[in-house]
């Protein structure tokens, strides 16, 4: 035991910095530094001579064996072991060397110990970071690969591996994985990016399709980035994900976004989706071309940046309606005025469109226009209106046919009746003369409902442009007997070129007839003098017959003038046909005629001719 | 066979004038019918007739349509006129429309005197044609 004593060079040891400590054959301690003793927390000066089993036993993870092996067989070597500081954790390595004499005897074991907490921590880190890496890239399904340019060798990671469905012994070379992929243009494309980025070290990422070993078709993202040493690339470094169901499920969604686009697109009705504001936040092409903008430029806008200030106020109102009772407005009719004037007519819904609470967020719009069936009802009631009066009409003629037929043969029956009884040969022959009298009226009258029955059903009448003073001239030549006899001056002011449009028998009728009345019905007293005038007037002509005669009470007779079989001066003559048939031609060509009169003055006559139908 | 003082026939239609003078022979006894082509010839005579203080007559066959003035216009004045005797007028009309009915329906509540539509043909005068005692009852 003359081993265990304090040698004074071993003052020297207890200085040193490094914890250090020898350890004799026996395993027993036999100087340290300070640095050494404190980390086994011993007194620097009481501890020479302890064993040293001791002492690392008060330390954890500390395997007997091999410490046994170090001291007693002095093998060099290391040792982790921890020792636990009231919560917090501290890692030595202890470091184990032969300890020898100037003449290579065994003297014992030296001992330096270092604080390595720091470096278990890293690798502690580190093991955390590769696990979190490795768990992530399984869960996102992303593996990676690495390739060696000198030694051409390329590796994958597990994930790739599993993504490929190789087993984990598989060990690619570069055209084994690029046989993966399917042929065709993702095969073309990975080659043609794998060189490009040997060669010029440009990195990609490219969504491509791989057929796996079991032979099935999956979506891969395959991305690789070169690292370079130098300047000169010696490594290719990539990611290898597999994004299938995502490729899927976009090209589901896509399919459906297309089908609802081509959909709302070609239906033939206005859509458009408004949010709170009643901003239009979505329009459906035919909306786009309704209101004559693109889709970015109707987004975002109120119907009050579009259309009729009015119109927008009535639109916004609806909206607010339907968003507040979250109840539809169905198939309004509606009207909508652009801010240029321009009418339409639509059949508007309105929908409330819930967010997935079930809270208004906007409504869906939808609009028919209509304008063409507007059209169509507003043709049809004109033609319900002018159906009408036409009826109005008939029914009046029927009444008048059905009177004047009547009024002859009641006569017949009555002579008839008369004749039965009669025995007197003279009254016999009176009565057989006026029988006859009665034939010739019947006649007569249906000659005149003949006449206007013609007028009335040859609606269709072709009209032509004429001149009126050629007309005018014609019925003068016409009547220049009687004009001359009469003394008739006439005044002509009809322009010379003015034509209107007519039916030529008609025209002339008319003519005819409205002069020939102004002299029938001369005064007495005066010359009689007619003015005839006519002029454009918008889209008709107005034609003027102003005569001196003796004029017609028009507050006694005013609703008669043009009635049929009304006679108002005391003339044999006069039949009560001229004016009804005058009428009745000017109505049939789509026009009108008034009349103005004075007693003991004068009458004006006014027709006015349709140049449009 | 009822006396009657005197008889208008306003028609213009001669053979109707004919038919109602050949039914009254048998139906009245009268020495005064005058027949006028129009209302307002009657008209003139009935004021002429007012004036000189000569009797109107007790009956008026009267046609609704004539030139210049026509039935309705001629009982319109008619009406107005101070007759303090009923007078009896017989609507003769071929017309069957039923606003001219409406019109006789409308002229008899106003009127104090006995107005009678008659359809044509006529073909016997009836004692009421030419009594106010019988209509009024």
């Amino acid at each position: 035991m003359k081993a265990i004593e304090t040698v004074p060079q071993y003052y020297l040891l207890k200085q040193l910095p490094k914890a250090t400590a020898l350890v004799n054959t026996n395993q027993v301690l036999v100087g340290a530094s300070d640095s050494w003793l404190d980390i086994f927390d011993q007194n620097p000066h009481k501890n020479i001579g302890s064993d040293i089993f001791a002492l690392y036993s008060s330390h954890q993870d500390v395997v007997p064996k091999t410490l046994q092996k170090f001291l007693a067989k002095r093998e060099p070597g290391t040792l982790r072991h921890k020792r636990e500081n009231g919560g917090s954790e501290q890692w030595f390595e202890s470091t184990f060397t032969p300890w020898f004499d100037e003449k290579e005897n065994i003297l014992g074991t030296i001992i330096q110990v270092d604080d390595i907490t720091k470096q278990v921590e890293n690798e502690l880190e580190l093991e955390k970071i590769n696990n979190t890496l490795k768990t992530k890239s399984e869960v996102a399904k992303v593996g990676c690969w690495e390739y060696d340019i000198e030694s051409e060798e390329l590796n994958w990671c597990d994930e790739t591996r599993k993504i490929h469905q190789v087993p984990q012994s598989y060990t690619p070379n570069v055209a084994d994985a690029i046989a993966f992929y399917k042929k065709g243009y993702s095969r073309n494309k990975i080659s043609m990016l794998f060189h490009k980025a040997l060669k010029d070290g440009t990195p990609f990422s490219k969504r491509l399709i791989i057929v796996t070993k079991e032979n099935e078709e999956r979506w891969v993202r395959a991305a690789g980035k070169p690292i370079t040493e130098n300047g000169k690339v010696v490594k290719l470094f990539g990611t290898f994900q597999d994004i299938h169901e995502q490729v899927m499920a976009e090209m589901k969604s896509e399919e459906s976004r297309q089908l609802l686009t081509t959909l709302i697109d070609n239906i033939p009705l206005n859509i458009f989706v408004k949010d709170k504001e009643s901003r239009k936040i979505l329009v459906n092409k035919a909306e786009c071309e309704y209101v004559g903008l693109r889709p970015e430029d109707i987004i975002g806008k109120t119907d009050f940046d579009l259309y009729d200030k009015e119109v927008a106020r009535i639109s916004r109102d609806e909206d607010l309606e339907v968003m507040r009772t979250q109840k539809p407005m169905l198939g309004k009719e509606t009207i909508n005025i652009k801010k240029d004037g321009h009418t339409t007519h639509f059949l508007t819904s309105k929908i409330p469109l819930l967010d997935l609470e079930g809270k208004v967020n906007g409504l869906i719009g939808i609009g028919m226009d209509i304008t063409h069936l507007k059209k169509k009802e507003d043709q049809l009631r004109n033609l319900i209106n002018v159906t009408a009066v036409q009826n109005k009409k008939l029914i009046n003629f029927a009444h008048i046919v059905s009177h004047n037929l009547r009024s002859h043969t009641a006569n017949f029956s009555m002579l008839l009746e008369f004749l039965i009884k009669e025995e007197d040969e003279t009254e016999k022959e009176r009565i057989l003369g006026m029988l006859s009298q009665a034939s010739d009226n019947l006649l007569f009258t249906l000659e005149d409902l003949n006449q206007v029955v013609a007028i009335n059903t040859n609606v269709n009448l072709e009209k032509k442009s004429l001149k009126i003073s050629d007309v005018v001239n014609k019925v003068q030549q016409d009547l220049s007997i009687f004009l001359e006899k009469n003394h008739v001056q006439i005044n002509d002011e009809i322009p010379n070129n003015l034509t209107v449009s007519s039916v030529p028998a008609y025209l002339e009728s008319i003519i005819l007839n409205l002069m020939t009345n102004a002299v029938k019905y001369r005064s007495p007293e005066r010359r009689p003098l007619i003015t005839l005038n006519a002029k454009k007037q918008g889209k008709n002509v107005h034609f003027s017959i102003t005569d001196n005669g003796l004029g017609i009470d028009l507050d006694k007779h005013g609703g008669k003038i043009f009635g049929m079989y009304k006679t108002f001066h005391d003339r044999k003559d006069a039949r009560g046909l001229g004016l009804y048939i005058t009428k009745n031609q000017i109505e049939a060509m789509g026009g009108g005629v008034t009349v103005h009169s004075e007693v003991d003055k004068g009458t004006t006559f006014n027709v006015y001719f349709n140049e449009e139908s | 066979m009822k006396k009657v003082n005197s008889i208008y026939i306003v028609d213009d239609d001669p053979i109707t004038v004919f038919g109602i003078r050949k039914m009254l022979k048998p139906a009245a006894i009268c020495d005064d019918i005058q027949v006028f082509e129009n209302g307002k010839s009657a008209l003139e005579d009935l004021k002429n007739r007012l004036e000189y203080g000569i009797p109107v007559p007790e009956v008026i066959f009267l046609d609704i349509n004539m030139p210049i003035m026509d039935g309705w216009d001629f009982l319109e004045e008619f009406v107005g006129l101070d007759i303090k005797d009923k007078v009896v007028i017989n609507m003769i009309t071929s017309s069957i429309d039923p606003s001219d009915y409406q019109k006789w329906a409308e002229f008899r509540e106003k009127s104090l005197h006995c107005l009678n539509f008659k359809n044509k043909p006529l073909f016997k005068i009836e004692p009421s044609d030419l009594d106010t005692v019988n209509l009024a009852s």
